[in-house]
């Protein structure tokens, strides 16, 4: 019964918890997604960080054990190296593991990551759970701040209309209510994908067109040479964001969104 | 003198119990980390959690499907009288993609919390639930469909299953094309026949299920035999024809949908794990069923193993259901060509 009402909170909330209570005291941490590594080293706890992800490509934690990807970690990895805190980003694909995880004695703290706000409760709460509690609430007003003068400055610009890019074949671009959205809008751009619900939401070429956009922006990879990355769009400005700041939902945010700000002015993209 | 199909059942199972013994051992002792079997034993940890909670029932868990793919494969075999046939000939396996597909699709609506919560309540997740559902579900279908004037008709019923595979893979592309890609991709990966680890209630239910079905396909062994001679010819020698293949068409689907629920679509085992075992040991079902229940155990858990070694160093394993035919068709056309 009590599994039955833990998943249907489960279901309602962003965040959740499984397996045995975290300690007070949390020393050693291993993270399942390049994102939460990175909300842990902005907290200044690099140190307690013991493995992370075969995707994490962050310098500071090059040295370190890989527990495998976000959807397999291997749990025999992760329990040889004794973490008292495992973080997770919810998602179907790997309940599973995560679950098994919970029930070999883990302690798992799992965080949406899909808007922004869930991106600043995740900092905040990693922060308390840390015991570092008023560094998450930095992480949080630095991006907070750190938006407010982009939005500032964009009042005074141009507003124009711009498609984000996150996948050519087929499209995927981002939508208005996902932490690329939101940025974008503090950029002051209009959001040519419209109202799509998801965060990143499949687009047809077609309507891409007749959204008009006045830049394409594609986010972290390189279209493929030789023909338009979106026929039928002769007048819009492409570039290319090779940063790949904007793809990890953590304090890179910050530095993703001057760089979309770059690009959408026309400046040599990061 | 020819000894009994009793006889010769225990002389097979005990010529394969060495190889299943082998089998766990392989599996117990391969794993991402070096595990000290004394300090296991002692309680020590990690070593106790690594083997009694992750290894043991990982090796529980490619048992019971390895036994059940192969006991239903020699059954849905026979039934069909078709060398063909595999576990999922009557639809399952696109019953159990359309279901994964459809749990992704409703995850966050007011459906996809209900589902999570049944799931949840038999221990199983959506995926899993889902899954097992739509496979169940569908080999209904299949099978009642492949009936005309009160009876199964083989070759109508694999025509149907053979379609009705071929439409719910291209329902779960157009899917696809509809949900978030990413997500659809990584549970249909999952489907591709993936070994997890199952809580313990989960695992013993397994089990029972799949015992449960192989004895009451063992207990028709005989009759298997006689469908061979045809419909007529059975029922000339006194088989009531409908009520065998009923009767093993639902022991067949039962540990069909258990190993559905647990690992999704592990192919190969359920086609070719009978074959192997009948060009060893004969074609009668008396001998064959038990054989392939222990030969498909092993094979399963030894496959796992290799699946888990095979990546190491990239920190990731390809899902059991490729492995199985990567493994197995060498070894299978190999024992082809030394019998023949």
């Amino acid at each position: 019964m009590t599994r039955v009402f833990a998943l249907l909170l489960a279901a309602a909330l962003t965040r959740q918890h499984l397996g045995p209570p975290v300690p007070a005291q949390v020393r050693r941490v291993v993270t399942l997604a390049p994102s939460l590594s990175e909300i842990v080293l902005a907290l200044g706890a690099g140190d307690r960080l013991v493995g992370v992800t075969r995707f994490d490509d962050d310098p500071r934690v090059a040295a370190l054990p890989r527990v495998g990807g976000y959807n397999d970690p291997e749990p025999e990895t992760v329990l040889g190296l004794h973490p008292d805190l495992v973080i997770a980003q919810p998602a179907p694909e790997n309940r599973g593991p995560v679950e098994t995880l919970a029930r070999i004695g883990i302690p798992v703290e799992a965080f949406a990551l899909d808007d922004l706000k869930e991106v600043e409760d995740a900092m905040e709460q990693i922060g308390a759970l840390l015991g570092v509690p008023e560094r998450g609430r930095a992480l949080r007003d630095e991006l907070e701040r750190h938006r407010a003068g982009v939005r500032a400055e964009a009042a005074k610009g141009p507003r124009r209309r711009a498609l984000l890019v996150f996948g050519l074949d087929p499209l995927v671009v981002a939508g208005p209510r996902g932490f690329a959205g939101e940025l974008l809008r503090d950029t002051g751009a209009v959001n040519a994908a419209g109202d799509a619900e998801r965060p990143f939401a499949r687009m047809s070429v077609e309507a891409a067109v007749r959204a008009q956009p006045d830049v394409v922006v594609i986010c972290g990879f390189e279209p493929p040479p030789g023909r338009p990355a979106i026929p039928g769009l002769p007048r819009a400005r492409v570039t290319t964001l090779r940063s790949t700041a904007l793809l990890h939902p953590g304090p890179r945010l910050a530095e993703g969104l001057d760089d979309l700000v770059a690009a959408l002015r026309g400046k040599r993209a990061p | 003198m020819r000894r009994s199909a009793a006889v010769r059942a225990a002389i097979a199972l005990l010529a394969l119990a060495p190889l299943f013994a082998l089998a766990v051992g392989v599996g117990l002792s391969l794993g991402a980390g070096t595990l000290s079997l004394s300090a296991a034993l002692r309680g020590v940890e990690p070593d106790a959690t690594v083997l009694f909670r992750l290894r043991i029932p990982r090796v529980v868990l490619a048992a019971i499907v390895g036994a059940g793919l192969s006991v239903a494969g020699v059954a849905l075999q026979a039934l069909l009288r078709n060398p063909l046939a595999d576990p999922f000939v009557f639809g399952l396996s696109g019953g159990a993609a359309i279901g994964a597909a459809l749990s992704v699709a409703v995850t966050g609506t007011a459906l996809g919390v209900a589902g999570v919560s049944a799931a949840g309540w038999i221990g199983l997740l959506p995926t899993q639930f889902a899954a097992v559902l739509g496979s169940l579900a569908a080999s209904v279908l299949v099978f009642t469909l492949g009936r005309a004037r009160g009876r199964l008709h083989p070759e109508r019923a694999l025509l149907v299953g053979v379609v009705f595979n071929s439409f719910a893979s291209a329902l779960v592309i157009a899917l696809e094309a509809v949900l978030a890609p990413e997500k659809t991709q990584a549970v249909l990966l999952w489907l591709a026949g993936t070994l997890g680890y199952e809580p313990q209630p989960v695992l013993v239910a397994a089990g029972a299920v799949v015992l449960v079905a192989a004895a009451i396909l063992t207990a028709l062994a005989g009759r298997l035999n006689l469908l061979a001679l045809g419909d007529e010819g059975a029922a000339a020698l006194g088989v009531d024809v409908e009520r065998t293949r009923l009767l093993s068409f639902f022991a067949a689907s039962a540990a069909v949908g258990a190993a559905v629920a647990l690992t999704g679509l592990v192919g190969f085992v359920g086609l070719v794990v009978p074959h192997a075992v009948r060009l060893v040991a004969g074609p009668d079902h008396r001998v064959v069923l038990p054989a392939s229940a222990l030969g498909g155990a092993a094979f399963l858990v030894l496959a796992d193993a290799i699946a888990r070694m095979l990546f190491r160093g990239l920190g990731t394993e390809p899902p059991v259901g490729a492995v199985t035919a990567l493994l197995g068709a060498p070894l299978f056309v190999l024992l082809l060509r030394r019998r023949t």
